[in-house]
């Protein structure tokens, strides 16, 4: 009696299963049309107009060219722009960034421009992840030297793109397009947005000691609280920066009875940088040598001792523990906490987010002489296409859009650069201004000027394994922001060894 | 030799003329097929062939951002994973190095709460065990960043308590920095760990709950102490609970990476002592793109975990206690 019982309810179930599926693909069904159904309606308007075609020969015509627009879109080419490995992946520029696609996509009928903007952190694993799938975005950017170095051997180069589209590379500077041509690579992006580094001071904090501001052009010297004349250089900035490092107590560092356990005000800090950012504050170079071997430069080993005993015995540089102190915390960072009296860092950062809401008077200055020679560090964004583009042409000519005169600004406004155009750069200083900081008087001469002694090598230059070199450089300096009485001599040494290793490795798997 | 032979006998003693299935058979067959076959799917796709796959990897010189330029380099990868590159030997020896501490207090700790909420003396045993689960409900992402903050060489509490009951200097540059020195830092995760006790209290105490009563009234009778009843009724008889909380725990240990990714993004501070086995295995893969290598490096420490465990079972005979075996 069991038996027909089980075959029934298992008829039941198969049918119910049935349904189910079928539901499921009526669903499905149903989905995918439903984003068609607003482009949908022009036909419903020509299958009207169909009716009363014997009448209206001209709106038939009129429908017929309806027709061909309802169809583009499904011919237009699709160029993805991946956003995440520099600037843009902050919220407040999303908006922005989907307006000027809009804006792109309404200009013109033949490419669909598509926006990825993936969270800084995860970007490098999703570009990673997507380019191994096959699945390569077309174009990525805006990204820095890091970012680019960090996929070498993804990008296309340029060159035939921009000799068979006669691409006019006349407005920047020649150093700036060099900027970005790799060697065995070729031209790896065309310059989109500089950033020149200067001295970034509190005013506040150097009013309240009752020292002179530093020096806004260069090869002026600074003038001491004793109206003495002293050259702008590492040796007065060192002096001016102990004189403003403050303890609980209110002494400065240049006291005997200074508290170094109880600072609550440092002197100066190169913000947000790595051993190779700090050892260009010193003069450019790079850790790989002419035939490829690893190694510190003097002056970089100089700048390295110059910040270990600015950690550790002149204290006016604060450390790895006081780093992570509570009244060193901003929304920029130490600077922006109002008790740093300078920094040293990008244009970038003299940006809303950073200074917008500081509760203090800032202002610009010029970066100190090293031995004579002054080096401001040089950060600079572009586009790049990928070689895993399918549709490379379009993908250039996205880039012309984004690059060219008429559009250009759009972005550089988005992401706070400062044009690579040299026929964008008259006033867009004016215009920053009066957009970010209407309530300022900003000194934009100093970044301008700054622009003249930009590092040659860059200091975010390739080396071999890129990313694990930097790994081990950062552990390094890890090392020495927390540890005291290192022999940093010492330290260096193995660092070098350490290199080697990485680039031998390096050469053998290349 | 045991098992080989033991196979042998299998095959010899095996019927050789199948039984045909009924019609009926077949039909529940092809049902319980159809039911385990979204599990068997789920293995197939999410276990087995990114296994193959994995393996297929570490045979190659892949880098996801230029996969193009992939090469077949056989056992190279292997090679140097055993041979050439000290960080991987370095990096197994710290994670050993912090297993070894941590395991036992994690461990022990755990035990000895769970012993205090079996206790017929303590009042209030449900809030308790409330209170120490409740931390395990919070995300390990949020815990890590809770402790760094309470463990802050200038602001943590700890180092103020400290320095408020001893008089010692434990703020400031000169301070107790628990994360920043590579002598305590395995310390301070041990102490992060010890938040996330909860689960393993909670099976402790199961297993505790799980000794029969009448053996610790015989032994109050033999006039035995709270240590005698301890060493020589409690352990044993939860032997199986501390067996799979130990393999469980080592496995654990041996994966151990959220706590120095998300304090230091794996930079291994101080001085590479937090640069663990999967901390090194994670930078090979996703940081330096090495790909190839990054499953060569997985591969091992899957091995290296399959050893472990095959060694801990085989020493389970000694020292685990099974009631039903001695049943038989």
């Amino acid at each position: 009696m069991s038996q027909p019982h089980i075959g029934g309810r298992m008829k039941k179930l198969w049918i119910l299963i049935t349904i189910v599926v079928i539901a499921s693909f009526a669903l499905y069904a149903c989905d995918t049309q439903a984003p068609e159904t607003p482009e949908e309606e022009p036909v419903a308007e020509e299958t009207t107009s169909e009716e009363m075609e014997e009448e209206e020969t001209e709106e038939m015509e009129e429908e017929e060219e309806e027709e061909a627009e309802v169809e583009e879109p499904s011919e237009k080419v699709q160029i993805r722009w991946f956003v995440g490995l520099g600037a843009g992946s902050d919220e407040p520029t999303f908006e922005p960034q989907n307006a000027f696609v809009e804006r792109f996509n309404a200009s013109q009928d033949e490419i669909e421009l598509v926006i990825e903007i993936v969270d800084n952190d995860v970007a490098y694993d999703t570009l990673a992840t997507q380019i191994a799938a096959g699945n390569a975005p077309d174009i990525v950017g805006p990204v820095g030297i890091r970012g680019r170095d960090s996929f070498k051997g993804a990008w296309m180069d340029l060159t035939p793109l921009i000799e068979a589209n006669d691409y006019d590379l006349s407005d920047f500077d020649p150093n700036m397009v060099q900027f970005y041509q790799v060697q065995e690579e070729g031209q790896l992006g065309i310059p989109f947005a500089i950033f020149p580094s200067f001295v970034i001071y509190n005013k506040d904090l150097f009013d309240e000691a009752g020292a002179p501001y530093p020096p806004t052009e260069y090869g002026e010297p600074y003038v001491d609280q004793n109206g003495e004349e002293k050259p702008w250089n590492i040796e007065t900035l060192t002096e001016l920066a102990k004189f403003l490092t403050v303890d609980a107590n209110g002494n400065d560092a240049t006291m005997d009875e200074f508290d170094t356990e109880n600072i609550v005000q440092f002197g100066w800090m190169n913000q947000w940088t790595d051993p190779r950012g700090i050892g260009t504050f010193f003069g450019a170079g790079s850790l790989v040598d002419e035939n490829g071997d690893a190694q510190v430069p003097e002056h970089w080993q100089e700048a390295w001792k110059w910040t270990y005993d600015g950690w550790w015995e002149d204290w006016f540089i604060p450390n790895g523990v006081y780093g992570g102190a509570d009244f060193l915390q901003g929304p920029g960072g130490p600077f922006s906490s109002g008790n740093m009296a300078m920094v040293h860092l990008h244009l970038w950062y003299v940006a809303p987010w950073a200074l917008g809401d500081v509760p203090f008077d800032w202002g610009l200055a010029a970066t100190p002489a090293y031995e004579g020679t002054v080096t401001s560090k040089m950060h600079a964004d572009t586009f790049g296409i990928l070689k895993g583009s399918d549709h490379p042409e379009e993908a250039f000519q996205v880039l012309t859009y984004m690059l060219s005169e008429e559009h250009a600004n759009e972005l550089l406004t988005i992401y706070g650069g400062m044009p690579a155009r040299l026929s964008l750069q008259g006033d867009y200083f004016d215009q920053y201004e009066e957009t970010n900081f209407p309530d300022k008087d900003i000194n934009w001469d100093v970044v301008v000027d700054s622009m003249a002694y930009a590092d040659k090598p860059n200091h975010e230059s390739w080396m071999p394994s890129f990313q694990e070199t930097t790994d081990r450089y950062n552990e390094f300096w890890n090392k020495l922001a927390n540890t005291p009485d290192l022999d940093v001599d010492e330290e260096i040494e193995i660092l070098i060894q350490d290199l080697q290793i990485i680039f031998e490795a390096a050469e053998e798997i290349e | 030799m045991a098992l080989v032979e033991g196979i042998r006998n299998l095959r010899k003693n095996k019927p050789k003329i199948r039984k045909k299935m009924s019609k009926r058979e077949k039909k529940e067959a092809r049902w319980g097929l159809l039911f385990l076959s979204p599990w068997m799917i789920g293995f197939l796709a999410f276990y087995l062939l990114p296994m193959i796959a994995s393996f297929v990897f570490s045979l190659y010189d892949f880098n996801p951002a230029v996969p193009d330029e992939a090469t077949f380099i056989g056992f190279a990868n292997w090679r140097r994973a055993l041979f050439e590159d000290q960080e991987v030997k370095k990096s197994f020896i710290r994670t050993i190095h912090f297993t070894a501490i941590s395991l036992p207090i994690t461990l022990g700790f755990a035990l000895f709460v769970a012993l205090l909420m079996n206790s017929k003396r303590v009042i209030g045993k449900n809030l308790y065990r409330t209170l120490f689960y409740m931390p395990t409900m919070i995300p390990v992402v949020a815990v890590v960043l809770i402790w760094s903050g309470v463990l802050n060489e200038q602001t943590g509490w700890i180092n103020i308590f400290i320095e408020n009951l001893t008089g010692i200097q434990a703020t400031g540059t000169e301070g107790i920095r628990w994360l920043a020195n590579p002598q305590l830092v395995y310390y301070a995760y041990t102490m992060f760990g010890l938040w996330g006790i909860g689960n393993a209290m909670i099976i402790f105490l199961a297993g505790l709950q799980g000794v029969p009563t009448e053996l610790y009234e015989a032994a109050e009778i033999d006039g035995a102490n709270w240590l005698t009843k301890l060493t020589k009724i409690t352990l044993p008889l939860i032997t199986p609970v501390i067996f799979y909380q130990l393999v469980l725990g080592l496995i654990y240990s041996l994966q151990y990476f959220l706590a120095p990714f998300v304090l230091n993004s794996g930079t291994g501070f101080p001085e590479g002592k937090t640069r663990f086995y999967m901390v090194y295995f994670y930078k090979q893969s996703f940081t330096f793109f090495n790909m190839g290598y990054g499953a060569t490096l997985a591969w091992l420490m899957f091995i290296v975990a399959l050893i472990v465990t095959i060694i801990l079972f085989g020493t389970a005979r000694y020292w685990v206690y099974y009631e039903a075996e001695d049943l038989q």
